[in-house]
């Protein structure tokens, strides 16, 4: 038994590399997004757009097939439409955000399998919503770090305006105009993220990684910042460690990440020091 | 600064009021009294370009970005979310253009001047009412907004806040800040104010805001 057992699948294997690389870029800029959407009481609007990718996907592949660009662009498309979409009904009819994605979703998902069908089911529904990390290649891979490093750079651009449209959009509309945009990329952040995982660790695995990793780092945390380099940090280790397992167990990659970051979450529950279980509620200080 | 003309709003198609027609000028300390639910935050809402009016319309002298400054309800900030007083306070700074230091400097006058300075780096959560409300306020006291709407700036102070706050209010009037106060606190208002608008259903009355407290009926209405 020798350290060396945690990198050299990495070293001996290709596939194996990119496989970390793509998984742990993505999992670094998934997590901050996963803790935003948490911090707007969104937490299930990753899910919701995840399955609403699948219509737009279903018709790249039934128009061009297996292409990585038709994939992405139908992805895309759908996923931002269907954000759109319940972000309309919502300002139209007062109905709540939450409403009128789970409403939404089903229609999409629904769609999707059904295009699936008439594109003669050659592409497997699970393989979109479960996927397998080990099959990153090069093009999928170059794909995965421009996505992450874009969508980090742009996260940090917007981040003051996410920050006080989050906790108080009131205030930010009356010192600045650009709230509902910063909200309108960071939703489509959130989009891209999904649409690019998909297809390497698929669509409902990236959710996982994005919403477990934040929803973990809030046991540990009360100051923003931390919060989400400690996001960013779990969902990349809980990549690493999951495609180990999956190597050396010989399990199927996307679940051991999903399962590994849910562990984390649990032990977080139990023993994190901000309102863990084990934890004592803090003693009230006496007033200044 | 801030002109009403043939004013109504509320609910679609529930006004709530008959038309409201009313010049505040600059530095102006107005009252708005009444009974639950007879508009009071909706106009404010309306004045901050929150909400839109059912009919009529406002004119205001001011920049239409940073000139208005609403004090929200705090109900309305989630005390989970995880940052600092400190934090909170500096987006009063948003749109200054002062340095680094200056703005370190204008910051922490704020927290003093609010006696929040020892509470700065904790997390919204370990605060009380009050200190939030405080720290609320002084948010706002850093803005450089010349119309501040402030609906019940007095919710959850002690007795010092209390203090803070009209000597805060009385500062802001001299600077030539006009401003709209919410409030149910009447005592309070009628030692430090001059005029108040009453709302109701069968009509809004602006008058000094003595009279309107004196007024038996008006009383009646308001409480």
């Amino acid at each position: 038994m020798s350290l060396e057992l945690l990198w050299s699948p990495f070293v001996d294997f290709a596939f194996m590399r990119r496989a970390l690389l793509g998984g742990a870029a993505l999992a670094i800029s998934a997590a901050p997004l996963g803790v935003f959407l948490q911090l707007r009481r969104l937490s299930l609007m990753g899910d919701a757009i995840a399955h609403g990718i699948l219509p737009g996907a279903a018709l790249g592949f039934w128009l061009y097939g297996l292409s990585l660009p038709a994939l992405t662009l139908g992805g895309l498309v759908a996923g931002l439409g269907m954000a759109g979409l319940a972000a309309w009904v919502t300002r139209r009819t007062g109905l709540r955000e939450d409403a009128s994605l789970a409403a939404i979703y089903p229609i999409s998902l629904a769609s999707g399998v059904l295009l699936l069908g008439l594109a003669g089911n050659k592409l497997d529904l699970l393989h979109l919503l479960f996927g397998s990390v080990l099959a990153v290649d090069p093009p999928t891979l170059n794909g995965m770090l421009l996505v992450s490093i874009g969508s980090l750079l742009l996260l940090a651009l917007i981040y003051r305006w996410l920050l006080l449209d989050s906790l108080d959009p009131l205030f930010l509309a009356g010192v600045s105009r650009f709230g509902p945009l910063a909200y309108g990329l960071f939703l489509a952040l959130v989009v891209l993220n999904l649409v690019v995982g998909f297809q390497a660790i698929g669509a409902l695995m990236v959710v996982g990684l994005m919403m477990l990793p934040a929803a973990a780092a809030r046991f540990w945390s009360r100051h923003l910042p931390r919060l989400l380099l400690l996001a960013a940090g779990i969902g990349a280790s809980c990549v690493w460690l999951g495609l180990l397992l999956s190597y050396y167990a010989n399990l199927p990659s996307g679940p051991c990440i999903v399962l590994l970051a849910g562990l984390a979450y649990i032990s977080s529950v139990v023993f994190g020091p901000q309102n863990g279980l084990l934890r004592r509620p803090p003693r009230l200080s006496p007033a200044p | 600064m801030i002109h009403c003309h043939n004013l109504q709003w509320g609910p679609a198609g529930q006004p709530l009021t008959p038309p409201l027609n009313l010049y505040l000028a600059r530095a102006s300390l107005t009252g708005v009294i009444g009974g639950n639910g007879c508009g009071k935050s909706s106009l404010l809402k309306v004045i901050a370009g929150i909400a839109r009016p059912l009919r009529g319309h406002i004119e205001l002298s001011v920049a239409p970005l940073g000139g208005v400054a609403y004090l929200v309800q705090q109900q309305a900030l989630d005390r989970q979310f995880p940052i600092t007083l400190q934090d909170l306070v500096s987006a009063g700074l948003w749109r200054s253009r002062l340095s680094r230091p200056q703005r370190q400097a204008r910051l922490e006058q704020a927290l003093a001047d609010w006696g929040l300075s020892a509470l700065a780096q904790h997390s919204l959560q370990a605060l009380s009412g009050g200190e939030l409300q405080r720290a609320l306020l002084a948010r706002l006291s850093l803005t450089d907004a010349q119309i501040l709407l402030l609906d019940e700036p007095e919710a959850a102070l002690d007795e010092p806040g209390l203090a803070l706050l009209w000597q805060h209010i009385a500062r802001w009037q001299a600077e030539g800040r006009t401003q709209i106060i919410v409030s149910h606190a009447l005592s309070h208002m009628s030692q430090h104010l001059d005029n108040a608008l009453l709302l109701s259903r069968s009509g809004c009355i602006f008058a000094p805001i003595r009279e309107l407290i004196g007024q038996h009926s008006a009383l009646e209405q308001v409480a």
